[in-house]
């Protein structure tokens, strides 16, 4: 590993490369793509939010760990905060970043294998897929020799956002798992991406995990993922210690899944008073964008002290520079090896 | 003149209800005499000891995309696949390019399939102009011009009212009618079972009662309109129920079949998004499985087909949501079965055969599927001890999208004869 240049923004008492160094102390993670949560060992895990909470100390500093390496953002679907994440973890990392959004050559009817194809012979070391079907990212990273990262796959899984979730919700409790604790889900859980990967964390981590939404918003068998669904969101929230709001998937035709957006936010909007059925120490937390009043009542989103929803924007470049160093710089020297070309 | 014996074989013949090692004698394409220690001469004798003799199978269900789509499969090599999987007759589905709503589109299948003499190909005609679903076709003259049915297989009429305009219209014609039933509104944008699998992929599901809906409508217009109705690949424990409900009940108009991957695989195999295991109807979760089972063993279903469906590589590389619907089967339909009904005693092997000889045969009412004395010499020989991975980049089918692509199979076609002539044979 080279040796560091002091931080930009602040000075720094230690070495940041010989502390995150020391953390890491020669581990690597289980995988070589991440698609899923699924995939993420209780040691992966450990090994991610210890780093994730090293790099946090460091905020902006600038490191070279991962220097001479490039990433790849490859968004299918348009994205704001995880690209942005994603390109400036890497540059933090002292990576070279590149990042491709929307419109792009599968518009002009080219596979998304041909495209995957074409930005692994520019030989990156991650490319971070977001893509508008379920399963793009596991299927590509059969096919490269760059490390597949999935920022979100459909209805499927965002399983860096599961990290972030994991590591802001551990904070809070200040513990190592989440036993005896009660998370509640409340909205669009079928098509939720975020959904997919929290309550597999959740589950990891020993949480009792309930979900409140309309019928049309719960996938067939959720509750074999060790839920309890419930319609009414007020008996969901009693006694809850983490209350997760998911925004209506407009977008992903979650449109005629319910009346209006008025009703909607009546029977399940986040508001003072249902907040107030949580435990005290309970906190707020949503993915983003939240759509003010009808996800959660505004006053809640940004300024209310039980709100940890811009925290997990923060933790979100956290793990993700954990995550991004780990996949480029292996310590064990193992290489991937795609099944197919 | 040419003669052929087959030796010592274990003939399994369901329409005589011969199931004992015998010889059987063939001259000119037809079967002269079934008998122990047949002594004739003969041009061509195949000692068949330690092999099962059956009727050439029947499949029900085969999309052979020409003319249309001939990139993915064309008559002749889906002729030679069904060869392969020792299968001497077929029904190609309508849903060619263009569809074969029009007497034109049946006439060159039939004589692209005369020419070639590979198999029997029986082709079937659409409901509906273009398969629209709007408007009937002319189903006189697709029958005048050889089709053996008319279905618009790979979509289904949604408009009950045309659906029992077709169903009189059918019987009127005395022409079979094959409902692929499914509810449009209910499946909507489904692109597998809708279940647990489902929700763990993050994929829109289809639910099962999109079927058993249609399969009650089916039943119950045909019922109204005294229609013959064979229902196709059913899949579910609803559609399963309606059909054995409707037997019960003394209704002899209607028949059903399963394709062999519905009674074989679950909606497991989607895990990975293998998009091979992508199909229509979807494979479905275990309870579905064990009941079309169950089904089978009570003779709710009268045949096993493949729906055979063959697609060019990069329609199945694609993200699961996007990739085509369908797996080829010609070559592993009576390995299928004889690997996950017969070696795990769900069903004889006897009845096994039944289900793809002599039952298909009476469905579409053709003198096929049987070893009758004077019948067309059609006959398969099996190897029902034969083990083998299936590696469709072997395979004689043009398209290589199958969902037992990898999977152990027990029992295997060792030589095919259409029209007293060997076709096929595994170690040529």
């Amino acid at each position: 590993m080279p040796a560091q240049n002091v931080g930009i923004c602040a000075p720094m008492r230690t070495d940041p490369v010989k502390e995150l160094t020391k953390v890491r102390a020669g581990r690597d993670v289980s995988f070589f793509d991440l698609y899923s949560m699924d995939q993420v060992s209780a040691k992966d895990l450990d090994l991610i939010i210890a780093l994730a909470r090293r790099f946090r100390e460091y905020r902006t500093h600038k490191f070279s760990l991962s220097a001479g390496c490039s990433l790849i953002n490859a968004f299918f679907e348009n994205s704001t905060r995880t690209m942005a994440s994603f390109d400036l973890s890497g540059k933090h990392l002292g990576m070279d970043t590149t990042s491709l959004s929307g419109a792009n050559s599968t518009s002009k009817g080219e596979s998304y294998l041909d495209t995957a194809l074409t930005l692994d012979a520019y030989n990156p070391k991650i490319i971070v897929i977001r893509a508008r079907e379920s399963g793009v990212p596991e299927m590509l990273a059969r096919h490269v020799n760059a490390s597949i990262v999935n920022a979100g796959d459909g209805w499927h899984e965002h399983p860096t956002q599961g990290l972030l979730d994991a590591l802001t919700i551990l904070d809070h409790f200040k513990a190592r798992d989440l036993s005896g604790k009660t998370v509640t889900i409340v909205g669009d859980i079928l098509h939720s991406r975020v959904f997919g990967s929290l309550v597999r964390a959740l589950k990891k981590l020993k949480a009792k995990v309930r979900i409140a939404a309309p019928q049309t918003f719960l996938p067939a068998g959720v509750e074999n993922f060790g839920v309890k669904t419930y319609y009414n969101v007020e008996e969901a929230l009693t006694g809850a210690d983490v209350v997760y709001a998911l925004r209506v998937q407009e977008e992903r035709g979650a449109g005629g899944f319910i009346p209006t957006l008025r009703e909607y936010s009546k029977m399940y909007g986040i508001s003072r008073k249902r907040m107030n059925l949580a435990n005290k120490t309970a906190i707020l937390m949503h993915p983003g964008p939240v759509r003010r009043d009808v996800d959660v009542h505004s006053a809640l989103v940004t300024v209310d002290e039980q709100s940890h929803i811009t925290k997990q924007v923060e933790n979100g470049m956290a793990v993700r520079k954990a995550l991004i160093w780990l996949l480029a710089n292996r310590m064990d020297g193992k290489r991937k090896e795609p099944t197919r070309k | 003149m040419s003669a052929l014996l087959i030796k010592n074989g274990h003939v399994i013949d369901p329409a005589n209800g011969i199931d004992r090692q015998q010889d059987i004698f063939v001259r000119d394409g037809k079967i002269v005499e079934v008998g122990k220690a047949i002594r004739a001469k003969a041009d061509q004798t195949i000692d068949a000891n330690g092999l099962t003799v059956t009727p050439g199978l029947i499949d029900l269900q085969v999309h052979v995309r020409e003319p249309g789509r001939e990139d993915r499969e064309t008559i002749e090599t889906a002729s030679r696949a069904a060869l392969a999987g020792g299968v001497t007759s077929i029904v190609a589905m309508p849903n060619s390019t263009p569809a074969a709503d029009n007497q034109t589109v049946i006439e060159f299948v039939i004589k692209r399939a005369r020419d070639l003499d590979l198999i029997n190909v029986y082709p079937s005609g659409a409901i509906t102009t273009g398969q629209q679903g709007l408007k009937l076709a002319e189903i006189n003259e697709l029958k005048n011009a050889g089709a053996i049915a008319i279905t618009d297989d790979g979509v289904d009429v949604q408009n009950e009212g045309l659906l029992r305009r077709a169903m009189e219209y059918a019987k009127t014609c005395g022409i079979l009618l094959m409902s692929h039933c499914e509810t449009d509104d209910l499946t909507r944008e489904g692109v597998m079972h809708e279940g647990w699998v489902s929700t763990q992929l993050g994929l829109p599901g289809t639910p099962a009662i999109s079927e058993d809906y249609a399969v009650r409508k089916n039943i119950m217009l045909a019922q109204l309109t005294g229609a013959r109705l064979h229902l196709l690949h059913n899949s579910s424990i609803g559609a399963t129920q309606a059909i054995r409900e409707a037997k019960k009940g003394g209704y002899r108009n209607i028949t059903a079949e399963v394709a062999v991957q519905h009674f074989s695989l679950t909606d497991e195999e989607c895990f990975g998004y293998n998009t091979n295991a992508k199909m229509y109807p979807p494979l479905r979760s275990r309870e579905h499985v064990e009941a079309i089972i169950k089904g089978i063993k009570d003779d709710t279903f009268d045949a096993f087909t493949t729906d055979h469906a063959p697609h060019i590589e990069p329609d199945k590389l694609e993200p699961f949501q996007h990739a085509a619907f369908g797996s080829i089967g010609l070559e592993t339909s009576f390995a299928v079965m004889n690997t996950y009904l017969v070696k795990k005693k769900h069903i004889s092997l006897r009845k096994g055969i039944s289900k793809m000889t002599t039952e298909p045969a009476k469905i579409l009412g053709v003198k096929k599927g049987t070893l009758s004395e004077g019948a067309d010499a059609d006959i398969a020989i099996f190897d029902t001890g034969h083990r083998w991975v299936v590696d469709s980049s072997k395979g004689h089918s043009k398209a290589k999208n199958c969902i037992f692509e990898g999977k152990a199979l027990v029992g295997r076609a060792a030589y095919t004869i259409k029209g007293g002539k060997v076709k096929y044979s595994l170690k040529a």
